[in-house]
């Protein structure tokens, strides 16, 4: 059989690039190597009846005009808001930021009346900022060092972009873009522990501390999220983020595509310096016209093709792109529901996140373990129990609880003091410390949970190392690459090569290590998409 | 009242001289005012020992950019410079950055091959960026407001200048860079120091060595986006082989301030020392004049302040001048002076065993700072409001270069102290100041024994000092830390551009401004000639 296209990996993004093409009429076939589709956007049973959306579990990202075109609603997406977030502080009191925004204006009033006031005008900000940005996200990167007239228009048409914002917005976008998460709020609100706890969202899946550069750029990352046209409304999946990557995998079967998994793709067919199809684990030979990659450049580059048969300049880029994970996940399955010491059962605190960010410095030390190749001892952890938003996730009256934890480098090596003179710990293997990070989690959440350990039935622990091998993803960074400034736009993943193609014909690039990144977005997907039809139609 | 000057320059730092005497050159009539008695800010010379001259703060002068040299007949007034051979010596492990890259290479060659190897390229992919830099130094950021069609010709020609530069015969060494430098250039500008010389090298020793340079004036650790800029931005100027320029100014950085000082009132401006300013005077959004501490007025329609923008707009002129858009925008600028400084007045040459009696390589930047990960670690220290245990230190030995700078026999040292946070969190830098002197000290002892033996006398300059004698405020040496949200069209605030201030009349010529600190004369040559084409 001969495809059109073969698209590499069936996570989210594979899976939307299959489905677009298919759309415009292609032959397409999509291959996983994992017995389940979605890569890092999957749900699955790893205790009897208890669901875990194992690495990704909660989504904003998505692109409306992907759920839209590729009509997801009707393939069974399903997004359930999630109410609020509680960052339960040391003093037994805590921050309550939910949908109602009196109430959350009351609550953080509490601390401080100047900061309840800024705190709408943040959000005003924040969302004149997500407008602006969002016109990036939908466009591929121009290249700038092109004088080809399509890449000066559209360099022309950026600039006209950005000049629409106004001044102030501009200068303000420019701060988003270069400065830390923290430094940023802390131009806006004056009580610590709001900051940290809004800080937190700009170093998630990043190796950087909210004091980083760059980590404000992060911060909007999050805030661009839209849900039925709201903008910052993080929700959950129905079923768990596994249930996007199926409702995408049904839309494109419906257009067509064939999906196979447990078919792993050992090399990428080359006739001459054109891509001719793939080669499977199994040693089946597959034919196709186009090759699409949507996994990380580290493979796309480098193992699924002769790296000599690339400019020397792209291989020592990709080479040095840095994909170190920063992130481990902590999922729980649970006899009954947790109950927080500073709000004491049920309530709408507990269909939304509960974010363990107490203060600057707590996450920052976090990251200062982590820069020097520990694990966090008292990490910052963003919780959910999807059980609580959707029932289906466990058993009648049992719960499950995801918890997403940084930092937990790629590389870790035992604990010890301070070692002033050593620069790259030795690379220990995760596996005689996973169980020691899991502990330092639920301990730390036992703090603000105290019936906690009471009630775990099983523990599942994943450390980077573990999302490299279970997934694929180098390194186990959640966004295929860190989301640095100059790792975004038309640097991503390489400067010349941010628009989709590779240097090999009919080979291309579609994952979050592409142009607008990671996150359950789906834009990467559907941006290669457009540019590869655009080169089928020459 | 008729103004009886054209220009008045508030601050007699090596910025404000370079105003004054462009000003007075163009033929106006230029008044300079120093608070102090001496004149050159942090860039000064100064007795602090009897019968010992120390660089109190800037310690070369060797970015200082050739068209101020040129256009203001330096060579003319006594600036004489003298071309170290060797920019940086590691007291730890020996190692020596020379300006022969031969000679590094040999060097290098014990610690790595591979880095030994590399180094050439280095010094030429480097040496060609600084030069982009060099470039965008004296360009100043355009606007952000006005008619799109303007604003995106001027964006629109600052990108051709900067793709013409990058463009520029690419030299076969770095041709296997990128499509064009240029792209490795956008690359690399917000990354840090950490990944850009992970890229390049894998010698502890080496990279340490470079990291410490792009700390200058940060409160930042090398992890941070935008050390990598700060690395290239200190080889501004001349060609600086890799490090930092090895141009050193002959009788120490104060030659450069009475070059400048002499250039000045050769042209014909009047310098007065000892008349510190209380309040820049505006009526109606106009500059007036300045009223001194002695409570003298002096008229002006122009006034080019070389203090710091928190300094000159919110204690000079007032907040009530602003709106309060713009005074929260000053207010939030990041200042956070992070550098100490140590003079020791020595009986004799110290003795650094790992220079194997090779007194040259004293002659260097004595740098301790043996991976990037002793900077990251020092730089914890201070992230937490406490000064580092394990600091970086940059010694300078400059009676090597000019006896006259001490007594016949003894020796003058200064050493800059990284990093000590103005703002402590435990203490106050008045009873801090001792236990600082004695960190740097047991720190450089382990690889030089005798150093302590040989000190006649010590004086020790903390942030609070700089804020309190040298007028820079919270001690920030750039007046404004240069991070990337600090920089070029963010700099000294967003929405004051090329030099303006939202008052007529009122310029800003320090290092507050584009491009930011470092003894470049860059802001103080640009301030004066955007306030000579917009003279009134």
């Amino acid at each position: 059989m001969n495809y059109d296209a073969i698209v590499i990996g069936g996570g989210h993004n594979g899976l939307v690039n299959a489905a677009y093409l298919a759309r415009s009429g292609l032959s397409v076939l999509v291959l996983e190597q994992r017995h389940v589709l979605g890569g890092a956007t999957v749900t699955e049973e790893i205790f009897p009846g208890f669901k875990f959306t194992v690495f990704s579990y909660v989504v904003s990202l998505l692109r409306p005009e992907i759920i839209r075109e590729l009509e997801l609603p009707r393939h069974g997406l399903t997004i359930l808001p999630l109410e609020s977030t509680i960052t339960p502080l040391p003093n037994g009191d805590y921050i309550y930021r939910g949908s109602d925004p009196h109430e959350t204006f009351r609550n953080i009033q509490r601390f401080s009346p100047r900061d309840a006031e800024a705190y709408r005008e943040y959000g005003h900000t924040m969302y004149q900022m997500a407008k602006a940005v969002k016109y990036i996200l939908g466009i591929r990167p121009p290249d700038p060092t092109s004088l080809h007239p399509r890449e000066l228009l559209a360099l022309l048409k950026l600039g006209k972009h950005f000049l629409s914002i106004g001044e102030d917005n501009l200068y303000t976008l420019v701060k988003l873009m270069t400065m830390s998460s923290a430094e940023f709020l802390e131009e806006w609100f004056e009580t610590d522990p709001l900051i940290a706890t809004m800080s937190a969202s700009g170093i998630i899946g990043t190796f950087l501390g909210p004091r980083s550069p760059g980590s404000a750029y992060v911060l909007l990352h999050h805030y661009m999220g839209e849900i039925d046209g709201v903008f910052r409304a993080w929700g959950f999946a129905k079923g768990g983020t596994g249930a996007i990557s199926e409702a995408i995998a049904n839309s494109g079967r419906e257009l067509g595509a064939e999906i196979r998994t447990e078919a792993k793709v050992a090399k990428v067919l080359m006739r001459g310096d054109r891509a001719t199809g793939v080669v499977l684990e199994s040693g089946e030979e597959i034919q196709a016209r186009l090759v699409i990659s949507s996994l990380d450049p580290k493979l796309t580059f480098l193992k699924l093709i002769d790296p000599s048969q690339l400019p020397d300049d792209l291989v020592r880029i990709v080479r040095n792109f840095e994909t170190q994970g920063s992130s481990g996940k902590v999922n729980l399955a649970l006899d009954a529901a947790p109950d927080l010491s500073c709000w004491p059962g049920d309530g709408p605190h507990l269909r939304g996140a509960i974010s363990v960010s107490p203060s600057v410095d707590y996450i920052e030390r976090a990251y200062d373990e982590a820069k020097y190749g520990q694990f966090s001892r008292r990490p910052y952890i963003d919780a959910i129990i999807p059980s609580m938003i959707d029932p289906g996730m466990a058993p009648p009256g049992k719960h499950v609880m995801s918890c997403f934890v940084q930092y937990a480098p790629y590389k870790v090596h035992k604990y010890t003091s301070r070692q002033a003179n050593k620069e790259e710990p030795a690379a220990e293997n995760w596996d005689g410390q996973r169980e020691a990070f899991g502990d330092a989690v639920v301990d730390t959440l036992s703090e603000y949970i105290p019936n906690l350990k009471k009630i775990i039935l099983h523990r599942q622990v994943l450390s980077p190392r573990d999302i490299e091998e279970k997934i694929g993803m180098t390194g186990g960074n959640i966004f295929q690459g860190e989301l640095s400034l100059s790792q975004l736009f038309f640097l991503r993943p390489a400067p010349g090569y941010a628009q989709y193609r590779t240097p090999i014909q009919g080979y291309y690039q579609c994952g979050s290590a592409t142009h607008p990144g990671g996150g359950i977005t789906g834009a990467p997907g559907r941006l290669a998409a457009m540019e590869i039809l655009r080169d089928l139609r020459k | 009242m008729s103004a009886a000057y054209d220009f008045i320059v508030i601050g007699g730092g090596h910025n404000g001289l370079t105003s004054a005497a462009w000003l007075a050159k163009a033929g106006r009539k230029v008044l300079l005012v120093e608070r102090r008695a001496t004149l050159g800010g942090v860039a000064a010379t100064e007795e602090l020992i009897p019968g010992f001259r120390f660089n109190v703060g800037a310690s070369d002068a060797g970015m200082l950019l050739p068209q101020v040299i040129d256009s203001l007949e330096l060579e003319h007034h006594g600036l004489e410079f003298i071309e170290n051979p060797v920019a940086a010596f590691d007291p730890i492990t020996g190692l020596t950055i020379w300006r022969d890259a031969e000679k590094t290479q040999q060097e290098l060659s014990k610690f790595s091959a591979k880095d030994a190897n590399t180094w050439p390229e280095y010094v030429n992919q480097s040496g060609r960026f600084a030069d982009i830099l060099t470039q965008m130094a004296s360009l100043a950021p355009p606007a952000l407001k006005g008619s799109p069609t303007n604003l995106l010709l001027a964006w629109a020609r600052l990108a051709l200048r900067l793709r013409a530069l990058g463009g520029k015969e690419p030299s076969p060494a770095i041709r296997g860079q990128f499509k064009s430098s240029m792209m490795e250039f956008l690359r690399v500008l917000p990354m840090s120091a950490y990944q850009f010389l992970n890229e390049r090298f894998e010698s502890n020793a080496l990279k340490g060595m470079l990291a410490s340079v792009a700390l200058t004036g940060l409160d930042q650790g090398p992890r941070a986006a935008g050390t990598a800029f700060m690395l290239l931005y200190h080889q501004l100027g001349r060609r600086s082989d890799g490090f930092r320029s090895t141009r050193v100014a002959r009788g120490g950085v104060g030659e450069l301030i009475e070059a400048l000082a002499e250039a000045a009132m050769d042209a014909g401006a009047e310098i007065r020392t000892d008349s510190g300013v209380s309040a820049i005077l505006a009526e109606s959004g106009r500059v007036r004049g300045v009223r001194l501490n002695s409570g003298d007025e002096i008229r002006a329609n122009t006034i080019l302040s070389s203090a710091d923008p928190r300094t000159t707009f919110l204690d000079l002129l007032g907040a009530p001048q602003l709106t309060p858009l713009t005074s929260r925008r000053i207010r939030n600028i990041k200042l956070r002076g992070t550098t100490a400084s140590i003079h020791l007045a020595l009986n004799g040459l110290p003795d650094f065993p790992s220079a194997g009696g090779d007194t040259q390589r004293l002659t260097a930047a004595i740098v301790i700072c043996p991976s990037m990960d002793y900077a990251e670690h020092a730089h914890d220290d201070a992230k937490y409001g406490r000064i580092s245990e394990h600091p970086i230190i940059e010694a300078r030995i400059p009676s090597l270069h000019d006896s006259s700078l001490a007594p016949v026999g003894q020796h003058t040292m200064s050493i800059i102290f990284r990093f000590a946070p103005y703002r402590l969190r435990a203490n106050d830098w008045d009873s801090e100041r001792e236990r600082l002197g004695d960190i740097a000290l047991d720190t450089l002892s382990k690889f030089s024994p005798n150093l302590r033996s040989l000190i006649a006398d010590r004086r020790i300059i903390t942030p609070l000092d700089y804020e309190r004698e040298y007028g820079l405020a919270e001690g920030s040496i750039h007046q404004g830390q240069m991070s990337l949200d600090q920089l070029h069209l963010m700099r000294p605030v967003p929405g004051f551009v090329a030099y303006r201030s939202p008052i007529d009349g009122l310029y800003l010529c320090g290092a507050g401004a584009h491009p930011g600190g470092g003894v470049t004369g860059a802001p103080g040559l640009n301030a004066a000639m955007q306030a000579l084409r917009e003279m009134r």
